[in-house]
C-alpha cells in the first residue's frame, strides 16, 4: 500500500474525495463570528435538527449535513445549495437542538452571504422583483372573495408606493438589480 | 478463615491502583510487599503526560494533598519513608502457592544495579555511558536506571567514579519466597500495539503512532521538550489525524470498548490545538464516548476547532516527504474526504497485560475478556476476585485514575475489615 510503484494503480476509492486542503477554513470562522454563529462549533452531529425538520426528507443535504459542511469549510457547496433557500424557517430545528446551535438563524446568515455573492435561485429573485415592482407579494386578484364577505372590492387605504421606494433602497432592490 | 495478622499483603503492580492500595494499607499498619516488573513505579500513568480528569501530573490528584511531601506529591514520601512498604522493582511474581489467607509467593527480583538509597541523581554516570538514564525527574525510586543491553566502556568508568558508590554492575538476580495473607492484583492494562491491523500501517510507517506514544511526544520531559514533532525526521507537525476504536469494539481483536481512549484522545487533541502553535487536528470516530463528566473534553475540542469526522479511514498512503495522504469516509455527509497529515495517531485498544491469563489461571479466578473478573458476578463486590484475592484499577478492565483509586481504597477497606 505504501510502495511508490503501486501509485499508478487505479484508486481504491473510485469517487473522487473532497480535498480538505482546498476547502475554506475561514468560512467556519466567518459564520461563527456572526451573532447567530456563537454555538456553531458545539454541533456534535446528533441530527436532531434533521429529525425535527418537516421538509428535509426531500433535501439532498440535510440540516445536520449543512452544519457539518460549514464546520469543514465547504463554502461553495453550502452557499450554492438550494436547501438554505427551501428552509421554511419554522425554527423547529433550532428549538430542539440540544447544543443550542441556532440552525435556522445560521441558514439566514448563509442566505445573506449567498446573496452578497449573487448566488440566489431565480425563484427568489422573482419574488424580490414582485416585491419591488408591486410593493406586495400577494396581490388580491379574486375580488369575489371580498365580495362574498361583503367587503368593498379594493383594500381601503392600501398604498404600496412607500414600500416600493423603501425596498428599492434595500438589498431586495440590489437583488433585483435596481439602483446601485 | 482467620488471617495471621502479621503476614504482609502482596500488591502486584505499582501503578495508580497498586500504589494507592499499598500506601493506604501501610498507613493502616499493615505490611505490604509491592512488586512491579518495571524499574520505576507509576505504571502507565508515568507516560500520560497530563492525566484526566484533572489535567495534572498523576501524582497529584485531589484528596492526596494533605500528606507531607514535596509539593503535593505524596507518593514520594510514602515510598521513601513508609517502613511498612517493601517495594520491589524489576521484580515479578513467578509462582503463588498455599491456601487463601496463607499464600506463599515466589518472587524473581532482577539485578539491582543501582542502589536507589545511595543514588543522588548527579548525572555523572549518564555522561559516561548511555546505558544509564533517568526516566523522569519525578521517578520513584529516585534513582537512575541501568540497561545492561547498552553497556559499554563508559559504564565501567561510571561505576568507579560514582561519588556515592551506588552502582554495582556485577549485581545478580535473586529469588525469594514471601509468606502473605492477601493478594491485591493491580496489574493494570497494556496499550495494544496495532501491528496486525494492516490498513493503518503501524510499525511500518514511522509517523503512525499510538496515543500513549503521542503523550510521550507531548511531554515536556520528552526528547523534543514537548514540541510536537514527527518521529520520522523531527520535523514540525502541522496536521494530525486521530482514529478511534483501533482494535476496540472489534470482534477480531477486543470486543469491548476501551472506555478511556476517547477521553485521552480528546485530551491530546485539546493540548495540541490550544497549547501548540497552529496545528490542525482531525478525529475520525464511530462514536465519541466521553462518558460522564468527561463530556467537557468533547465540548472543549469542538470549540477549539478539532475536525470530527464520523466514519472510518478508507485508505492511507505514505508520501515521499514523510506526510500521509489519507482518505476517510464521512458517514454523516456520505462523502469521502482527503487529508494530508504529518502524524497519524491510533487510539489503540487497552488489553490485559502480559501474564494476566497465567495469573488468572493459577489463582482460579474469573476472566472478564482477559481482565480479572469478580468472584461473584451477581454481588456488587467488583474488587473481590477470590478468597483473600482482590483486584483494583485497570486490572479489572480499562479504568480511569479516580476509578482506580476508589477501587484500591475499597480493597484496603475490605482487607481491614477482614482483620478486625
Amino acid at each position: 500500500m505504501t510502495e511508490t510503484e503501486e501509485k499508478a494503480d487505479p484508486p481504491a476509492v473510485m469517487i473522487e474525495p473532497i480535498d480538505i486542503s482546498k476547502l475554506d477554513p475561514d468560512f467556519r470562522e466567518g459564520i461563527r463570528s456572526m451573532p447567530n454563529g456563537e454555538e456553531l462549533s458545539a454541533c456534535f452531529a446528533c441530527s436532531t435538527c434533521t429529525a425535527a425538520c418537516p421538509i428535509a426528507n426531500t433535501w439532498k443535504y440535510k440540516p445536520h449535513q449543512l452544519i457539518r459542511m460549514i464546520l469543514l469549510g465547504m463554502r461553495e457547496e453550502v452557499l450554492s445549495s438550494e436547501e438554505i433557500w427551501l428552509c421554511l424557517t419554522c425554527f423547529e430545528c433550532q428549538e430542539r437542538c440540544p447544543q443550542n446551535v441556532r440552525v435556522t438563524d445560521i441558514f439566514f446568515d448563509c442566505k445573506n452571504l449567498a446573496a452578497e455573492e449573487g448566488m440566489i435561485p431565480d425563484s427568489i429573485v422573482g419574488l424580490a422583483k414582485e416585491l419591488v415592482d408591486k410593493g406586495q407579494l400577494y396581490v388580491v386578484t379574486a375580488d369575489w372573495e371580498r365580495e362574498d364577505m361583503d367587503l368593498e372590492p379594493e383594500v381601503p387605504g392600501l398604498s404600496t408606493e412607500e414600500f416600493k421606494t423603501i425596498l428599492k433602497g434595500t438589498r431586495t432592490g440590489q437583488i433585483v438589480g435596481g439602483d446601485e | 478463615m482467620k488471617t495471621v495478622v502479621s503476614d504482609p499483603v502482596l500488591v502486584i503492580g505499582a501503578g495508580v491502583a497498586g500504589l494507592t492500595a499499598a500506601t493506604q494499607l501501610a498507613d493502616s499498619g499493615i505490611r505490604t510487599v509491592l512488586v512491579d516488573r518495571l524499574p520505576i513505579v507509576g505504571g502507565n500513568a508515568m507516560d500520560l503526560y497530563k492525566a484526566f480528569p484533572t489535567d495534572d501530573c498523576f501524582y497529584c490528584f485531589e484528596g492526596s494533598r494533605t500528606r507531607p511531601g514535596i509539593r503535593k506529591c505524596f507518593y514520594r514520601s510514602a515510598i521513601l519513608d513508609q517502613p511498612n512498604i517493601d517495594l520491589k522493582v524489576n521484580a515479578e511474581v513467578t509462582e503463588i502457592s498455599g491456601s487463601p489467607g496463607k499464600f506463599q509467593a515466589k518472587l524473581s527480583v532482577g539485578p539491582q544495579y543501582i542502589d536507589s538509597k545511595k543514588c543522588i541523581m548527579c548525572g555523572l554516570c549518564i555522561e559516561r555511558s548511555k546505558s544509564f538514564s533517568l526516566p523522569s525527574p519525578q521517578c520513584q525510586p529516585q534513582a537512575v536506571i541501568y540497561d545492561p543491553e547498552l553497556s559499554d566502556e563508559g559504564a565501567k568508568k561510571a561505576e568507579e567514579e560514582c561519588p556515592t558508590k551506588a552502582i554495582n554492575l556485577g549485581a545478580q538476580p535473586s529469588e525469594e519466597t514471601v509468606q502473605i495473607s492477601d493478594i491485591v492484583i493491580a496489574t493494570g492494562y497494556h496499550e495494544m500495539k496495532p501491528v496486525s491491523i494492516d490498513e493503518y500501517g503501524y510499525g511500518k510507517i514511522p509517523n503512525v503512532v499510538t496515543q500513549l506514544e503521542l503523550a510521550q511526544i507531548l511531554d515536556p520531559n520528552g526528547k523534543s521538550g514537548g514540541a510536537l514533532v514527527r518521529p520520522s525526521d523531527g520535523g514540525q507537525v502541522k496536521r494530525v489525524m486521530m482514529v478511534q476504536c483501533v482494535g476496540s469494539r472489534d470482534e477480531n481483536y477486543y470486543p469491548f470498548c476501551s472506555k478511556i481512549c476517547c477521553v485521552y484522545a480528546l485530551k491530546h487533541a485539546n493540548i495540541i490545538m490550544l497549547e501548540r502553535d497552529s496545528v490542525q487536528v482531525a478525529v475520525v470516530y464511530m462514536d465519541i464516548r466521553t462518558y460522564d463528566r468527561h463530556e467537557r473534553y468533547y465540548r472543549v475540542a469542538r470549540d477549539a476547532g478539532v475536525r470530527f469526522v464520523r466514519g472510518r479511514v478508507s485508505r492511507l498512503e505514505a508520501c515521499e516527504d514523510g506526510t500521509l495522504d489519507i482518505i476517510a469516509y464521512d458517514s454523516l455527509l456520505d462523502k469521502y474526504l482527503k487529508f494530508n497529515v504529518d502524524l497519524f495517531v491510533l487510539s489503540s485498544a487497552l488489553e490485559p497485560p502480559k501474564g494476566s491469563a497465567e495469573l488468572i489461571k493459577s489463582l482460579g479466578l474469573h476472566s472478564a475478556s482477559g481482565f480479572v473478573g469478580p468472584a461473584d458476578s451477581i454481588s456488587e463486590n467488583a474488587v473481590v476476585a477470590g478468597d483473600h484475592v482482590y483486584v483494583c484499577g485497570a486490572a479489572t478492565g480499562p479504568a480511569e485514575i479516580p476509578e482506580s483509586v476508589t477501587q484500591a481504597r475499597a480493597v484496603v477497606s475490605m482487607i481491614l475489615q477482614s482483620r478486625k
